[in-house]
């Protein structure tokens, strides 16, 4: 069975399941929707490992619930069972870490043809990013 | 996408000379931290923010509402382009920004959520997960704002009006000065 993560609003299709009213996905689904592995000593990424004692509430059997491991990386975490999808928000940190930073975080965004379009595209230039709405 | 797309064209009377890019996740908004629309943040040739999210509107047509005059921003922004005039320092562009709270990335994942429900068919499902967002985030603009078409109400109708004289009982949170 396949589960749909949104990780930072990218669309992952994953195995995994829905169990009990939880959205469950397998350690390898995990890691290619958020770069998050389960390795021997716990829930790792890059340097930093969350370990294993404190994944009691994220594992279940061979799974890994989304819900618990938004919390235990800090990340907000809605969930609909009934369509077997999950969204997993940024990390309050990592945000705050990055605006807090003064760095222009990097972004691919469509633009009205679909095509992406990168803030490296304009890379060594003067940007003037104007939000606005279409309603 | 077909939205942004007659907005653009109905924005302007002239062929569009910039790039337009559509956000429908909110995942630009989110990590950039905008507020509300019309925002505008500078990044500098080394992709440093110089100026962070600001409400620079075009023009002073909604000035009563805003409280925002378009002329400072304008003369700032040709000082900086010409002549390389930060408007700000470093530190204070570092200063100026807050992480977001955790209520408020919990409503970014329902509404989220809600949206991904919605283009799947899943409208009721998708309603619910709405109404959950607007509720963890009753002072948020791009929530609270964002969400009226999708719901079906006019964004300059009276749920709007009632949404602007709430937040702005409650002393205009989460707004820059």
């Amino acid at each position: 069975m396949t589960v749909t993560l949104v990780v930072d609003g990218a669309v992952h299709e994953v195995p995994g399941e829905v169990r009990d009213g939880s959205v469950l996905v397998t350690p390898e689904g995990l890691h290619a929707a958020t770069g998050w592995a389960l390795e021997p000593e716990g829930l790792c990424r890059g340097d930093v490992c969350i370990p294993r004692y404190r994944l009691a509430d994220a594992l279940a059997d061979a799974l890994v619930d989304v819900a618990g491991v938004g919390a235990v990386l800090g990340r907000a975490v809605a969930v609909e069972p009934a369509a077997s999808i999950a969204v997993l928000a940024g990390a309050p940190d990592d945000l705050g870490a990055t605006i807090t930073s003064g760095d222009a975080p990097a972004f691919t965004l469509p633009d009205l043809d679909g095509n992406p379009v990168a803030l490296s595209d304009f890379a060594g230039r003067k940007k003037l990013l104007l939000a606005w709405s279409s309603w | 996408m077909d939205a942004a797309r007659s907005c653009a064209r109905e924005e302007t009377t002239v062929p569009l000379t910039f790039t337009v890019l559509v956000d429908r996740d909110h995942a630009w908004a989110e990590a950039y931290g905008v507020i509300n629309v019309p925002t505008t943040i500078w990044v500098d040739e080394q992709d440093r923010v110089v100026r962070p999210p600001a409400i620079a509107p075009a023009d002073d047509r909604f000035i009563e509402f805003t409280k925002f005059s378009a002329l400072p921003h304008h003369e700032q922004l040709r000082a900086w382009v010409r002549d390389g005039v930060a408007p700000m320092t470093d530190q204070e562009v570092r200063s100026r920004r807050e992480p977001p709270d955790p209520q408020l990335q919990l409503a970014r994942a329902e509404r989220r959520l809600a949206m991904h429900l919605r283009r799947r068919g899943f409208d009721d499902l998708g309603a619910a997960h709405l109404d959950r967002a607007l509720e963890l985030a009753p002072d948020d603009w791009t929530i609270q704002r964002g969400s009226l078409p999708v719901r079906g109400k006019d964004p300059f109708g009276q749920d709007f009006f009632d949404f602007y004289q709430r937040w702005e009982s409650a002393g205009r949170p989460g707004y820059p000065s």
